[in-house]
């Protein structure tokens, strides 16, 4: 394959294309569109940035300032947990808007992650909303399926093609030629956006390592242009081995509302199909029912418990729980709470495992679908996707734990064993002890484990471009000149 | 330089060509001469391997040209019945991009100096192709195929569209380049232009090529009688 040939053709498809009045208008267009994208994007994202901050000092505030008090108090007045917003989640929204970003932790109780923006907003939302993301996933390659699909079919249509072919141009080097001058007319789309999301990821860093934002910022952009490569390539594949340009124009339109539309849809319904979950309601009373098994540790009369005090009181050899040198009913929650997370846990990994079976469904599908994997790659990479929020989630029920913990630690060491309720002034412990538990930090995945996550996406296109290339070059001998 | 050898092309149960056997040696001009159907443009598609043979192969300057696509073609010009280039680029951008392919990077005199032998006025050259007429954008697909340089040059009905002075023009072109050594094969239902330019005259008839008859040895007169009783 000759470079300067292909580049020739490249050029003239740029050339032929800049030359029209209406792609001056269509790049104006999405260039404005991915702006406000943009723009509104991380406008949104900073604001939560700020509330999610403002609250989480106040959070803070509120609990480091709690009156002397029983731990088990504190324990249950809980803490708020704000989840970030990764710093390039104003690029692709993915699943953010649809997931809660604020959970109330206390012990005993597995609370669900409320106030997403969803939820808070008016229905507008359900109607979909715009982020950079989308236009670059949904409306450029339809913007490239219109630019492309006459690239080889009308040059056969009008004659051009056989005298093209005769000038030393092989098929290969057409459709590879046609294909990078398309792919120039997705940067002038493509080029802006990278150059304004990277100067607005530069105003939002949160104190991130710059390897693993600015990463994963050039591995989003790679990403794209990979799949603009692809979609390129396949416009132009198909407008080769089309018999007409209306042929080609249905064929590309088909392509498009297939992957774009029904396959995804699909693909989600046979993942809920095969692998059902539970409704919230069921999650909840299975664990429910199970705790009541394991025993409660509130009731004196649990025989699970009562168990548990009649081995202490051997072990010790006292007659009663108030004989113990440390505090019975710290150590009593203590081991309610391993019980009960670990119930919940358990659960949970259940709960969690079937939907990413689910997911596994739909992420199987994006062998067969470049929108899917490059929509995964994009939400993984913009901190927006399901993955990114189990994480948050397990960070929170990991804090809950030694929320609960730490007080019944502080219970069980600083309490006296011979108080007669919580209100006692022996049972009441200083302030100072609230600093004890550490504030809720959210972490962000790391590059390293998005890019695990999202191996199979990352297969998928590269198995697409390997494709594509392998059945270029098995049908250009068939290329039909006229 | 360019041979049919069997060359048979069927399409389902019509023979578009049938065991065609020939020789066009280097500076000779070949005129085939039939009806509408009779297989002339079906000879030069497979020779250019636009289409492939069912059975025997074509070969140009040795080369196999199923088996050598690309090499085969660098040695060949080809100019259809109807040139269609690029109606939004000039008559000398057209020339430019399409010998740039074809690995010629000429300057803009000798750009015009192509065109001008084509027989393209010069205020023409710089104009857009889509206001040429039929007979100019011939005139830009004869300089295309001249500026590529090549050993072989197949033409579909190349004169029809031309007034007849660019018609002759057109033909001492191809006398010129028969000279210097390329071997022509011309589709055409010229009797007049074949008997003047050509050496050897085919006529075919339903895919066969039932007749070669030495140009020099028959009267225009007598070739048209010769044409009439065998189409």
């Amino acid at each position: 394959m000759q470079t300067r040939t292909v580049g020739l053709l490249a050029k003239q498809v740029w050339r032929n294309t800049v030359k029209n009045r209406s792609t001056i208008w269509l790049f104006g267009v999405f260039n404005l569109l991915l702006l406000c994208a943009l723009l509104s994007g991380y406008q949104y994202m900073h604001s939560q940035q700020l509330l999610a901050l403002e609250n989480s000092e106040e959070v803070r505030e509120r609990w480091v300032n709690n009156p002397d008090k029983h731990p088990h108090r504190m324990a249950h007045y809980g803490y708020v947990a704000f989840r970030q917003k990764y710093p390039l989640s104003f690029f692709d929204f993915g699943m953010d808007s649809y997931v809660g970003n604020v959970i109330f932790l206390e012990a005993h109780r597995q609370n669900t992650v409320n106030f997403s923006a969803a939820s808070l907003s008016n229905g507008l939302l359900r109607l979909g909303e715009i982020s950079a993301g989308m236009v670059l996933q949904l409306l450029v390659p339809l913007l490239l399926f219109f630019w492309g699909f006459s690239l080889v079919a009308s040059e056969r249509e009008k004659g051009t093609l056989k005298i093209v072919l005769i000038q030393n141009v092989s098929a290969v080097e057409l459709i590879a030629g046609r294909a990078l001058g398309l792919f120039y007319l997705s940067t002038v789309v493509f080029l802006p956006t990278a150059i304004i999301g990277g100067i607005l990821l530069g105003l939002s860093d949160l104190g991130l390592t710059s390897i693993g934002l600015y990463g994963r910022f050039i591995l989003l952009l790679i990403a794209y242009v990979f799949y603009f490569g692809l979609l390129s390539w396949l416009a132009v594949l198909i407008s080769a081995y089309s018999s007409s340009s209306r042929a080609s124009l249905i064929r590309l339109i088909g392509c498009w509302l297939f992957f774009t539309l029904m396959l995804p849809k699909v693909s989600q319904l046979v993942g809920q199909t095969l692998y059902p979950a539970p409704t919230k309601i069921e999650f909840d009373t299975a664990v429910e029912e199970e705790l009541i098994q394991h025993g409660d540790s509130h009731n004196p009369n649990d025989p699970h418990f009562q168990a548990l005090k009649d081995s202490l009181l051997r072990a010790y050899g006292v007659e009663s729980p108030q004989e113990l040198p440390f505090n019975y009913s710290g150590y009593v929650m203590r081991e309610g709470e391993k019980l009960s997370a670990e119930t919940y846990q358990r659960h949970q990994e259940n709960l969690v495992g079937i939907y990413q079976k689910q997911q596994q469904v739909v992420r199987l599908t994006a062998m067969l679908n470049p929108y899917l994997a490059i929509k995964n790659l994009s939400m993984a990479f913009s901190g927006t996707d399901y993955s990114a929020f189990k994480d948050f989630q397990e960070q929170t029920e990991t804090y809950r734990y030694t929320l609960a913990q730490t007080m019944n630690e502080l219970q069980i060491q600083h309490i006296s064993n011979k108080v007669e309720s919580s209100a006692d002034k022996k049972a009441i412990i200083s302030r100072q002890h609230w600093e004890d538990l550490p504030d809720f930090q959210h972490q962000f995945l790391s590059l390293g484990q998005v890019i695990r996550q999202e191996s199979i996406s990352i297969i998928s296109l590269m198995v697409w471009g390997l494709g594509l290339f392998l059945v270029t070059n098995r049908f250009a001998q068939h290329l039909k000149a006229f | 330089m360019l041979i049919a050898e069997n060359l048979t092309k069927i399409y389902g149960q019509q023979t578009a060509l049938w065991q065609l056997n020939l020789e066009i040696k280097a500076g000779e001009i070949f005129a085939l001469l039939g009806q509408n159907g009779a297989g002339k443009t079906t000879t030069i598609h497979c020779l250019l391997g636009f289409i492939l043979p069912t059975e025997g192969a074509a070969y140009i300057n040795g080369l196999e040209v199923t088996k050598n696509l690309t090499v085969a073609r660098k040695q060949v010009a080809y100019i259809p019945e109807t040139v269609m280039l690029y109606p939004n680029l000039t008559g000398a951008e057209n020339l430019a991009f399409f010998s740039s392919l074809a690995g010629f990077k000429y300057s803009t005199n000798e750009l015009e100096a192509y065109l001008t032998y084509a027989g393209l006025q010069a205020e023409a050259h710089h104009r857009r192709l889509g206001g040429y007429s039929k007979g100019m954008r011939q005139k830009v697909g004869i300089a295309i195929a001249v500026a590529k340089q090549v050993k072989a040059l197949l033409l579909d009905e190349p004169t029809s569209g031309l007034d007849p002075k660019a018609a002759n023009e057109f033909s001492s072109i191809l006398k010129n380049m028969a000279e210097k050594g390329t071997a022509i094969l011309m589709a055409t239902h010229d009797i007049f232009r074949a008997k003047e330019i050509a050496d050897r005259i085919g006529i075919m008839k339903e895919g066969n090529l039932v007749s070669i008859i030495k140009a020099s040895s028959v009267t225009t007169h007598a070739l048209e009688e010769l044409y009439l009783q065998m189409v």
